[in-house]
């Protein structure tokens, strides 16, 4: 058994190579295939995780309305700190908040802002407040809102649901996208072998003479579609990887979201995608030899 | 070794092939079928080799009760016996060895076992010079060698050829049955189809003549009648 199936194995990985323009067509389109469906499942990931960071930051900032003279300011502070689910709540005074600003823009630049501090400071005082429970994050933040003095909170729940939107939107056309180019992919790949198959009819007549198993003419054409899979999984990774590791450099430079690093997930999408790759090989070498067995009838000699 | 009993064949589209056939085949014998095209020897021999079910009667090969063997059987009733074919049915693109090879291969043998066994029976056709060379650089006479080879590598029991000369010079045609004639000597039984009268009567062996689906003379002492 195992001396056939190193001779079926040597069988399949030759099929390959005499249908090489097929076999080089299967592997692009199941590459892209799986490029897609990588790029939508890193995608959903990535929202997931800012999502967590977004969650996870259950402080909010409070900015009292513009030109509420500081008393009042305290007043309200306090009318904060009277509500329960509160765990702290930090004043931040407008001439500190402008300070911050300009130490983010930088010495250049803060220069531009120069006249805008003391007396003619645009910015709200502010209070920098956490909640114990963020739960009830929505109910917290609506009482705040209606204590007098407080012109508006910076609320990421908004932020959240557009995520989950974006997510929603993204798994589900992504799922469509990807059933379909699965559905292609098969269809190539059993197309495929056929090819194969036909060129090889006369050895196919042959082994069912002289005695094969329409397991053994079977074996040949899914090694086949499973070393076909198996190539495209390894190069759409490798791919994937180098996409996503330059989208990664560009976005960390540019904004201040981090995407998650490749490193973690490189082995189990490798892994995801041999599996699919094989699977869909495999698959797709049944559908075509089980089409040509049963309608040309496994048992043609033709004499 | 065969036995037809009371075998008919009809065609999904109406044709009526085989009409209630009764015929015994011993162990060891060596019989020719012959008869026009059309008269229903393909379906014999498709009967014998699973390809085609009668409508009616029962067919034994060996042991064998073809109506009790199912589909996933077939392949292995089909490994005792070795089929030669008109047109050879090599494999171009592989040397002589390898084509023998191949039907080793496909019955699970080891390539320690194919090593030995390929070149003796390369020998017994008279090929063992020819080992590497592909079927395309070979004689009709030749090819026709190296499938009569292939059909005999895993040493079957029943030898089925189909006008196995049909594509061979008229020369040669005696050296191929003269090479089923040795092999029939060893014990394997051998059923020929031909065309070919005159060696039908060089040879005196015994003649099964099908004609309009029906055996018309099974005798030793056969004469090629005028039409």
């Amino acid at each position: 058994m195992i001396k056939s199936f190193r001779y079926l194995l040597r069988e399949g990985i030759k099929n390959i190579w005499s249908n090489r323009t097929m076999s080089l067509a299967s592997v692009g389109v199941l590459v892209s295939c799986l490029l897609l469906t990588g790029a939508a499942v890193l995608f959903s990931m990535n929202i997931s995780a800012a999502m967590k960071t977004v969650e996870g930051t259950n402080s909010v900032r409070v900015y009292m309305q513009q030109g509420l003279p500081v008393l009042s300011s305290v007043k309200a502070g306090e009318e904060i700190k009277k509500l329960d689910n509160i765990a702290s709540c930090k004043f931040v005074p407008k001439d500190r908040a402008i300070e911050n600003v300009m130490g983010m823009l930088g010495e250049k630049d803060a220069n531009l802002l120069a006249g805008m501090t003391g007396k003619d400071n645009p910015l709200p005082d502010a209070y920098q407040v956490s909640f114990r429970d963020l739960s009830k994050y929505k109910d917290t933040v609506s009482k705040i809102l209606k204590i007098t003095g407080v012109g508006s909170v910076n609320d990421y729940s908004d932020i959240a649901a557009k995520l989950t939107k974006l997510d929603h939107m993204v798994t589900t056309g992504g799922f469509w996208v990807i059933l379909l180019l699965s559905l292609v992919s098969l269809f190539i790949i059993s197309n495929t072998i056929r090819a194969t198959m036909f060129s090889r009819r006369l050895e196919i007549n042959i082994m069912k003479s002289v005695g094969a198993t329409n397991w053994f003419v079977r074996v040949p054409f899914i090694v086949e579609g499973v070393v076909i899979g198996l190539i495209s999984g390894v190069l759409s990774s490798l791919l994937l990887q180098l996409l996503y590791g330059r989208l990664v450099g560009t976005l960390t430079s540019i904004t201040l979201f981090s995407p998650i690093p490749m490193g973690g997930i490189a082995v189990p999408l490798t892994a995801a995608f041999l599996a699919a790759g094989s699977l869909f090989g495999a698959v797709g070498g049944m559908i075509s030899i089980g089409k040509y067995l049963k309608k040309e009838g496994g048992d043609i000699v033709d004499w | 070794m065969i036995e037809f009993q009371n075998v008919s064949k009809v065609y999904s589209n109406g044709t009526q092939a085989l009409k209630n056939i009764s015929i015994k085949v011993d162990d060891g014998e060596f019989v020719f079928i012959v008869g026009q095209s059309g008269a229903g020897k393909s379906t014999f021999l498709k009967l014998i080799t699973c390809e085609e079910r009668p409508t009616d009667g029962e067919i034994v090969v060996g042991e064998q009760r073809l109506s009790e063997l199912k589909r996933a059987e077939v392949p292995y009733l089909r490994r005792m016996m070795g089929m030669v074919f008109q047109d050879f049915r090599l494999i171009n693109k592989m040397t002589v060895f390898e084509n023998v090879a191949f039907a080793m291969h496909v019955v699970g043998a080891s390539s320690r076992e194919i090593r030995r066994r390929v070149p003796y029976i390369l020998s017994l056709v008279n090929l063992q010079d020819k080992a590497q060379c592909h079927p395309r650089e070979l004689s009709g006479g030749e090819q026709q060698r190296v499938g009569l080879a292939r059909a005999l590598v895993n040493n079957p029991k029943l030898l089925i050829a189909d006008e196995p000369t049909g594509n061979v010079d008229p020369a040669l045609s005696f050296e191929i049955v003269d090479l089923l004639n040795q092999i029939n000597k060893r014990g394997t039984t051998i059923l020929m189809v031909t065309h070919e009268h005159s060696l039908v009567k060089h040879f005196q062996r015994r003649v099964v003549e099908i004609n309009s689906g029906a055996v018309v003379s099974d005798s030793c002492n056969w004469e090629a009648r005028d039409d």
